[in-house]
């Protein structure tokens, strides 16, 4: 019977068959040679398609791979198998510990993955699928939703489905590896539904729909009580109204009665979460602004219903009710918190800034194919292509081609990287020049990106010790507020002016009313939202609240040397001929590179690297040797070559003349001398040194602008530290420091009572970062992880140090004017709202003006903490 | 001075009495967390105009997963923060949403929203 080679599908005789394989109680037989190595290479690849794509039609086994997790693999693996193998319909099971994968072999027919994921799953596994949620268009039929979810569990690599009629979506788990999004669309497009795209999965799209849904929901209450309002305004002041002044009493009671009803719906519909919000909270025995609205409004009613029903119990004149209050106070602070709301939302810009530039799609390639697929569905070891012009969309490492990628978003280096194979790559930067392929390595929350945003709602979730301060005081507030209340209406009713009863009355609920803990609760947050978010747009991550308020009073920067002033890595500085030239520079720097091409010395590879800045051609080498503690020697193009150091050259009896004096003078200057000799003879000497970058000594030079010491630490010794020293402007240098003992000095720094920062590469320094008041580390490209600093500067630049104190200062600054203007408005409306000002000016104030200033003192803080989005670093990121 | 100002004077007293005794001296009920089979101390927290339970007491030591399901849509209890532990979350509203940590250190942490309306306490106890 004629076959067919399961991996081209061509027809083979078994009898005149390249080669035969038994396979999963099959026999196989091949075409060719290739074909049976392909086989070899993976052969459940070419049996597991034989099951869908019918090259194998009488198998009805299926083999599934589920990533598992959850739970130490090697273990637990024989309990995995043998419930695994106990399901009805499972055929093979097999535990890779080490890829943390299952493989199961299953009769289709009799179970399905669904089952085998539960199971999985009923021993503590997980199983690591994607979820998925797509919108389904009009979805109404109860019935179609069992088909489509049946549709959606029978493709291929689905764990789960699950379809909501309510919200019309179905959530699916599945196998990135086996399906697509695009194979999943199609499962319900079988049915005849159209799949849309689902509400948003991104926090913060969610949120902020939330917040647009809230928003909404608070204008239309809003709307409802303003326009109760309004009539309610008239009959409160018909004195003034023309028709109705010349109403009789009782016809005005009748139309403050139906007032009365009209104001129901105003408090328990507009303004239903003060009174389930104040009841629920008075269950937990607190109490907050919804008790004082509450408590307000609610004794406003009840006394104007009471004084409409028993007027004769009230002295004369006091039987009028004040239901303006209940509906007017309800519609302002409602109008408040959708004010705010919409304020709020301007407050997280700085986190969509960063979502936004996550690439939405990859261009992904399995098996040959090249696909474009949502981000999300990009899975470890995925090879990406990537054009020019095109975003990097997760992070990996380049496997063909090379470009120029701008790292500027994460790194704020501002010349774009170049990159080869090998090289990483990060997310969301951008491809500039060539094509390349690249395989990822880290893909969802676990990118770069991510991460750093995750860093940065941390942080902007986090508290500035200041706001414990608020909290203590608002824990007190609203219990305080309420006796202050009660004995106003007290003092009011005992010593007040006639009519007393109106005058407690209102002057109490006016107390309630003004007081508004939620500026002093808001003062914070919002400003240390805004404020870490604008660190993190000019590439500046603040970890918490608490280092946010601590940078802003450092007094003495210490900052290491090497890779935090400097560049961190050598690089050719000079080139001294001898006084008898042999050669020129350029040929002397050929040459020695030829030779230092070959040494693994770190100083080699600036050499090296300094000859191809200068499109040098290197040579060849013999007989290369290195000299432990003296240098090398070599052939080059027939002549012998000394590369070392005065210790080599005096051994070799090398004549160097003025040389030596030249140097010391490079030595002096913070550089390594080389000193290099051609057939027995010096020639002249090649310096490197760790050169200092750019934009330090402008950064540092700002810094002592603004009042704070700088101070170098180095391991290095003193003449090379000084050198150093001097070209970036410090006079204070804490040299020849172990790195063990760089921790100690900035004590020893502290012990003066001065805020110390320190600003290190966060690897070696961890103990000094730890130490200092607040560490900040210079995590030049994706190295975001660092977990001894307080700040990080992704920008390897000294002046985000600037940035960082700026940032901090301009941030706390708004908050004590938060906190201040909150704090002076409870503390000067209350008492006012009390009525000290009635025996001395006769002013009082109206509840209606305690509503407005209270709904306006929240927003007020809001937007003072969003005028910090206009801050402008000194240095501009760009 | 007449009756109805004595009888005012008097409530006012009692008022006060009843608001410090009740907000501040009273004592809270507490929702002791039992450990689950997997070692974790579960608990589902409530989220409407509080917290409820709001006074939760663990353990030290052992992983804390607190359910949150906020059945609100007011906008202030729309993230929970515990500011000790560096911990926080958001909270759509009707979702179950987890969050577990291990409490490494006693003694009475405060949660809360974000600015601080809603307030729950939870009380770390040495294991």
């Amino acid at each position: 019977m004629t076959q067919h080679d399961p991996v081209c599908g061509m027809e083979v005789e078994p009898q005149s068959a390249f080669a035969k394989r038994e396979h999963m109680g099959q026999t196989l037989y091949f075409c060719s040679q290739s074909c049976v190595d392909q086989f070899d290479k993976d052969p459940h690849h070419y049996v597991m398609t034989s099951a869908t794509t019918g090259f194998n039609p009488q198998m009805s086994l299926t083999r599934i791979e589920l990533p598992v997790s959850g739970l130490p693999l090697k273990e637990h693996s024989t309990h995995l198998e043998s419930t695994l193998r106990a399901v009805n319909g499972v055929d093979e099971v097999k535990v890779n510990a080490t890829t943390n994968r299952l493989e199961v072999q299953y009769d289709a027919q009799k179970v399905d993955v669904s089952k085998l994921v539960s199971a999985v799953k009923s021993i503590g596994f997980q199983v690591g699928g994607t979820k998925v949620k797509i919108g389904i268009e009009n979805l109404r039929c109860a019935s179609c939703v069992k088909f489509i979810e049946d549709e959606l569990k029978s493709t291929q690599g689905v764990l789960n489905a699950t379809v909501n009629i309510a919200t019309q979506e179905a959530t699916v788990d599945y196998l990135p590896q086996n399906t697509t999004l695009a194979e999943l669309n199609k499962a319900i497009e079988t049915w005849g539904y159209k799949p849309r795209q689902a509400t948003s999965d991104a926090p913060v799209d969610k949120q902020e729909e939330a917040h647009a849904n809230e928003y909404r929901k608070l204008m239309n209450k809003f709307w409802f009580a303003a326009a109760i309002s309004v009539f309610v305004m008239i009959t409160a002041y018909y004195q003034v109204v023309p028709v109705l002044r010349d109403w009789s009493m009782d016809s005005l009671r009748l139309l403050w009665g139906v007032t009365a009803l009209l104001t129901l719906p105003v408090m328990f519909w507009s303004g239903s979460d003060f009174f389930t919000g104040a009841w629920a909270s008075f269950k937990h025995r607190s109490a907050n602004m919804n008790t004082l609205i509450a408590l307000g409004t609610g004794a406003a009613w009840l006394y104007s219903t009471f004084a409409i029903l028993f007027p004769s119990v009230f002295p004369e004149g006091t039987s009028e009710p004040f239901y303006d209050v209940v509906a007017v106070v309800i519609a302002l602070v409602v109008l408040g918190q959708a004010l705010e709301l919409r304020a709020k939302g301007q407050s997280s810009s700085a986190i969509k800034k960063l979502l936004g530039l996550q690439a939405k799609t990859a261009r992904v390639i399995r098996d040959g194919k090249e696909m474009d697929l949502p981000v999300e569905e990009v899975l470890v070891g995925d090879v990406i292509q990537v054009r020019p012009g095109e975003k990097v969309p997760v992070d990996g490492v380049i496997v063909e081609g090379s470009s120029a990628v701008d790292e500027s978003m994460l790194t704020g280096e501002s010349l774009p990287a170049s990159k080869k194979m090998g090289d990483e790559v990060i997310g969301a930067t951008i491809n500039k020049t060539g094509a390349f392929k690249f395989r990822t390595t880290k893909v969802g929350k676990d990118t770069a990106l991510a991460q750093i945003v995750k860093m940065v709602q941390d942080a902007q979730n986090s508290k500035a010790p200041i706001a414990r301060l608020a909290d203590t005081v608002s824990g007190y507030f609203v219990p305080i507020v309420m006796i202050l209340a009660v004995w106003t209406f007290v003092i009011w009713f005992v010593i007040g002016p006639q009519p007393q009863l109106v005058y407690a009355l209102v002057t109490s609920v006016t107390v309630l009313i003004i007081a508004c803990p939620c500026a002093l609760g808001l003062a914070t947050p919002m400003s240390l939202m805004v404020g870490i978010g604008k660190g993190a747009e000019n590439g500046i991550l603040i970890r918490s609240g608490e280092a946010l308020q601590t940078a802003r009073a450092i007094q003495i920067v210490v900052l290491d040397k090497t890779g935090t002033i400097t560049k961190g890595r050598p690089e050719l500085t000079d080139i001294v001929i001898s006084d008898q030239p042999t050669v020129k520079d350029d040929e002397l720097l050929r040459l020695a590179s030829s030779v230092e091409k070959v040494s693994e010395h770190p100083l080699a590879q600036a050499i090296v690297e300094g000859a191809q800045a200068r499109k040098l051609e290197l040579a060849e080498v013999q007989d290369f040797d290195a000299i432990p503690g003296h240098g090398v020697s070599a052939k080059v193009e027939g002549r012998s070559i000394l590369i070392g150091n005065l210790k080599l050259m005096n051994r070799e009896n090398i004549a160097l003349g003025s040389l030596e004096e030249k140097s010391k003078s490079l030595a002096d200057d913070g550089k390594t001398p080389m000193f290099i000799a051609l057939n027995g003879k010096a020639a002249g000497i090649i310096a490197v040194a760790d050169t200092v970058k750019e934009d330090s000594a402008e950064a540092i030079k700002a810094l002592q602008g603004m009042g704070i010491e700088v101070v170098m630490i180095t391991g290095d010794n003193r003449r090379t530290a000084e050198a150093i020293a001097r070209k970036v402007g410090v006079t204070r240098v804490l040299a020849e420091v172990l790195p063990e003992d760089k921790a100690k000095n900035i004590q020893q720094l502290q012990a003066d009572g001065k805020k110390v920062a320190m600003i290190g590469d966060g690897i070696n320094d961890a103990p000094a970062l730890a130490q200092a008041d607040v560490g900040l580390a210079i995590g030049t490209g994706t190295d975001v992880a660092i977990e001894a600093s307080d700040i990080t500067l992704i920008k390897g630049s000294l002046k985000g140090v600037v940035t960082a104190i700026e940032v901090s200062r301009a941030t706390m600054t708004n908050i004590y004017q938060n906190l201040v203007g909150a704090f002076f408005y409870n503390v000067l409306g209350i008492p006012v709202a009390m009525g000290v000002l009635f025996p001395f000016l006769g002013l009082l104030l109206s509840p209606l003006i305690a509503g407005a200033a209270m709904a306006f003192s929240s927003v007020t803080v809001v937007g003072n903490a969003n005028r910090l989005r206009g801050f402008k670093p000194k240095f501009s990121v760009k | 001075m007449s009756n109805p100002q004595i009888f005012v004077i008097l409530s006012g007293i009692v008022l006060t009495i009843l608001i410090t005794w009740y907000f501040w001296f009273a004592p809270k009920a507490q929702t002791r967390v039992a450990v689950s089979a997997s070692g974790a101390q579960e608990v589902a927290i409530t989220v409407k105009g509080g917290y409820t339970p709001d006074v939760i007491v663990v353990q030290k030591g052992r992983p804390v997963r607190l359910t949150f399901t906020r059945q609100e849509s007011s906008a202030c209890s729309e993230k929970v923060l515990f500011p000790d532990f560096n911990q926080n979350a958001d909270l759509p509203e009707g979702e179950l949403i987890t969050l577990e940590f291990t409490p490494d250190k006693a003694g009475e942490y405060g949660f809360q929203c974000q600015m601080g309306m809603l307030r729950g306490k939870l009380i770390v106890e040495e294991g």
